[in-house]
């Protein structure tokens, strides 16, 4: 069988001669293969494993139905075959069995007015002698059942969108909003041209969104968070599954609580951010297996209060104690509900002197970050009653991304980069709806900023 | 066996976007053929020392031809009513090359033609003109080859394509695949005709012939191309009712011709060690030998076909090399 030498491709790999943005978002045309460039082909090296992968699950699923391939050829939807990335996947969503659905998994994203599909499929394709079979049909994206072959070049369009997005937030930070305005119908239209289902075109879809919302409600500042916190808690778990940055934040936090723990038989977390709990069954097992045997715990939740009166923080604790029992862990939980963290006192997290202190911040400090730099500014709050604690560890997870910069543009600019990095990552995801759902939390976060 | 992963990349894409072009009633879907080709316009302005452009050789066929000349230092950027400027230079290689494509495929201001000749220019210090021509199954035998002879009469009776040594044309063909077959049968009708031609270029030429022979059984399937989808080319390119051993396909089998006392000019032939029809490329150089002509043949054990598309291995370089020798040693 004709294998790839994947450690042979960067030999031939260098920057193509395309023509260069001069705008400061992220170019991904550094990293496109040059000797595909010269055959009309546009495909990140870091990305040509992949396709390849694709590639042979392309030819797996036309050896399926060979009858039917050049029937189906005709009616496939095609992008720009430049990008070859793409292309591929059009095929293959061609020829992969459709997937089997229900009323009750339609999702309506409510951004994009497009209907994602809970695609749970397994996979289909029987044994062929040439492709290795690991492979699961799960990825693809549903795309719009037109019937017409998109021709534009993508490529300009794409960098064109995102000059015109840097424009518009300029125009939104210096208050012009008619030429904002103006400019929101014209990336609308350039929308049109480019591929939504993947690379930039997805990211400025957002990002248009997010910035009409901003201009039609006028200039607030603050949190545009459409969404109950019910919703949103069901985004951060999908999230959580589909990316690996929470669990390593979580696995990373519990590895230096332990360690900062040793040799103390009273331990109190205080978690910023309950949430579902998810960080702490770890921590408990580990407390569990401790050499001398596990201490005390208490762990102390914060969150905002549940709508409905549902007590979602102690049915959380109460899940976590159940845990503990089941390893033989002494556990307490106390549930603090707050809606800002900076209206927590001290008082309430009841720490005794004896005990040593965890403080856990799970992506909560940078909403502390307002516009206002007053004297008692909700960050210098925090900290300082944080301090007064006198915690062993403080463990902080935040974003890499400077987005709470007075400055509008700066702050868009910044989550131009970070967000598209994001997107790109999750391309990685291969289970639905988790990505799905998780790009939606995204989308959540890029409305925010 | 192993190959770069970006090569491996652009001829499986190329695989598999065949596979959906040959219909099995033996229909080829152009529309979507034309779509999916990588083109490139020709460019008055040198890209690394080299210019093209477009000549409409016969208006009744709508032959076109992409003309490849070096920029000299003299005229950087030519201007366009000089681009039939006479070549300088005692002995000026002019190379016609035929596209592959399996006669249905590509053309000349394909993405990958046009880089592979704009290097032959560099090469070779040469003029390179590549053929536009007619491809199956619209157009079966002969009109790839009429287009092919067609071409060649035009850049031999262009007087500013003649070198100043003997104020002759220094002609040479080339062509990959299909392209190699046309090069050979154009130039046996050229020496019929009387007109020099000063060497062949064959790389990976497509041959066959009725019977199976055993690297075809062996490699079926293996290295991107099936026999299945060699008997469709076939099929779509001879004449209805015609078998392989038709002398276009198989020149020396049972319907061919021997070309002995025939001033066939020299051959360079190449030949990939995975592709299946190696057998009867082998056959070619055989007959070649056997009708006491000169050839060279390079068979390259590890190459795949296509494996002159990409810079990024062994065999390109050498491939490259033995081109130049080949193509210099005249001067």
């Amino acid at each position: 069988m004709l294998r790839y030498d994947s450690t042979s491709s960067s030999a031939g790999s260098s920057s193509g001669s395309l023509s260069s943005s001069s705008s400061s978002s992220k170019p991904p045309q550094q990293d496109i293969d040059g000797l595909l460039a010269g055959a009309g082909y546009k495909v990140r090296s870091s990305e040509l494993r992949q396709v390849a992968q694709r590639l042979e699950r392309l030819e797996t699923a036309m050896g399926n139905s060979p009858a039917d391939f050049s029937q189906l050829a005709s009616d496939a939807i095609l992008y720009n075959p430049s990008d070859l990335a793409c292309w591929v996947d059009s095929l293959l969503t061609e020829f992969a069995e459709p997937p089997p659905t229900c009323s009750s998994d339609f999702i309506v994203d409510p951004v994009n007015n497009q209907t994602v599909v809970n695609s749970s499929w397994t996979a289909a394709e029987p044994h062929t002698p040439q492709v290795h079979q690991n492979i699961t049909y799960d990825e693809q994206q549903s795309l719009d059942n037109q019937l017409t072959v998109v021709t534009a070049m993508e490529e300009d369009s794409g960098i064109r969108l995102v000059h015109m997005l840097m424009t518009c937030a300029e125009c939104v930070q210096s208050g012009d909003l008619s030429l904002a305005t103006s400019l929101i119908d014209d990336m609308q239209g350039l929308l049109t041209h480019v591929n939504t289902v993947c690379g930039i075109g997805k990211v400025a879809g957002h990002f248009i969104d997010a910035l009409s919302r901003r201009i039609f409600q006028g200039m607030g500042g603050g949190s545009v968070n459409g969404g109950s916190a019910f919703e949103n808690e069901i985004l951060y778990h999908h999230f959580y599954e589909a990316c690996p940055y929470l669990k390593f934040a979580h696995f990373t936090a519990n590895q230096a609580i332990l360690e900062a723990f040793d040799g103390h038989d009273c331990v109190h977390v205080v978690d910023f951010n309950l949430m579902h709990g998810l960080q702490w069954p770890a921590l408990i097992q580990a407390l569990a297996l401790r050499p001398g045997g596990p201490p005390l715990l208490r762990l102390t939740g914060i969150g905002p209060p549940s709508p409905d009166g549902r007590d979602s923080l102690r049915e959380i604790g109460l899940r976590l104690a159940e845990l503990a029992r089941s390893v033989n862990v002494r556990f307490a939980f106390r549930g603090v509900a707050a809606s800002r963290l900076e209206d927590v006192k001290p008082w309430m997290l009841q720490v005794n002197p004896k005990e040593a202190v965890a403080v856990n911040s799970i992506m909560q400090l940078h909403r502390l970050l307002g516009c206002e730099q007053t004297r008692n500014s909700p960050i210098d709050t925090v900290l300082s009653w944080i301090r007064g604690l006198n915690p062993k560890i403080m463990t902080v997870v935040e974003q890499e991304a400077n987005h709470n910069q007075p400055g509008f543009l700066d702050r868009f600019t910044e989550a131009l980069y970070y967000y598209s990095t994001m997107f790109d990552s999750l391309e990685a995801c291969r289970i639905q709806p988790e990505k799905a759902l998780a790009e939606i939390y995204i989308q959540r976060e890029i409305g925010n900023v | 066996m192993v190959v770069p992963l970006n090569t491996w990349v652009l001829i499986s894409s190329f695989k598999l976007a065949y596979n959906l072009l040959r219909r099995p009633d033996g229909t080829f879907n152009r529309h979507l053929a034309e779509f999916l080709d990588r083109k490139v316009p020709a460019n008055l302005n040198p890209v690394d020392g080299v210019f093209s452009f477009d000549v409409l050789i016969d208006r009744a066929t709508g032959l076109l031809c992409r003309i490849y000349r070096p920029a000299t230092a003299e005229e950087p950027e030519p201007n366009i009513v000089e681009l039939e400027k006479p070549v300088v230079g005692d002995v000026v290689p002019v190379i016609i090359f035929f596209h592959g494509g399996s006669f249905a495929h590509s053309s000349a201001n394909s993405a990958i033609y046009d880089t592979l000749c704009r290097r032959l220019v560099g090469i070779c210090k040469a003029v390179v003109v590549s053929v536009n021509y007619r491809r199956a199954p619209e157009n079966r035998y002969p009109c790839a080859y009429d287009d092919g002879w067609t071409a060649f009469k035009w850049v031999n009776s262009r007087s500013w394509l003649q070198s100043r040594k003997d104020s002759k044309v220094h002609i040479y063909l080339a062509g990959d695949s299909s392209g190699g077959n046309i090069a050979h049968h154009v130039a046996a009708r050229a020496v019929e005709s009387g007109i020099d031609v000063l060497g062949n270029i064959l790389l990976n030429p497509m041959f066959g012939g009725q019977e199976r022979t055993e690297s075809e059984k062996r490699l079926d399937g293996k290295y991107f191309v099936t026999l299945r989808d060699r008997d469709w080319y076939w099929r779509a390119f001879l004449p209805e009712g015609e078998n392989r051993d038709h002398p276009a396909c198989n020149p020396f089998g049972p319907n061919g011709r021997s070309l002995e006392g025939i001033k066939f000019p020299k051959s360079l032939v190449v030949v990939a060690g995975l592709d299946l029809i190696q057998d009867w490329q082998l056959a070619y150089v055989e007959g070649l030998r056997k009708a006491g002509k000169e050839v060279k043949l390079l068979y390259m054990e590890q190459a795949t076909i296509g494996f002159y598309l990409l810079p990024n291995n062994n065999h390109f370089h050498t491939v490259m090399d033995e081109i130049s020798e080949f193509v210099s040693s005249d001067c």
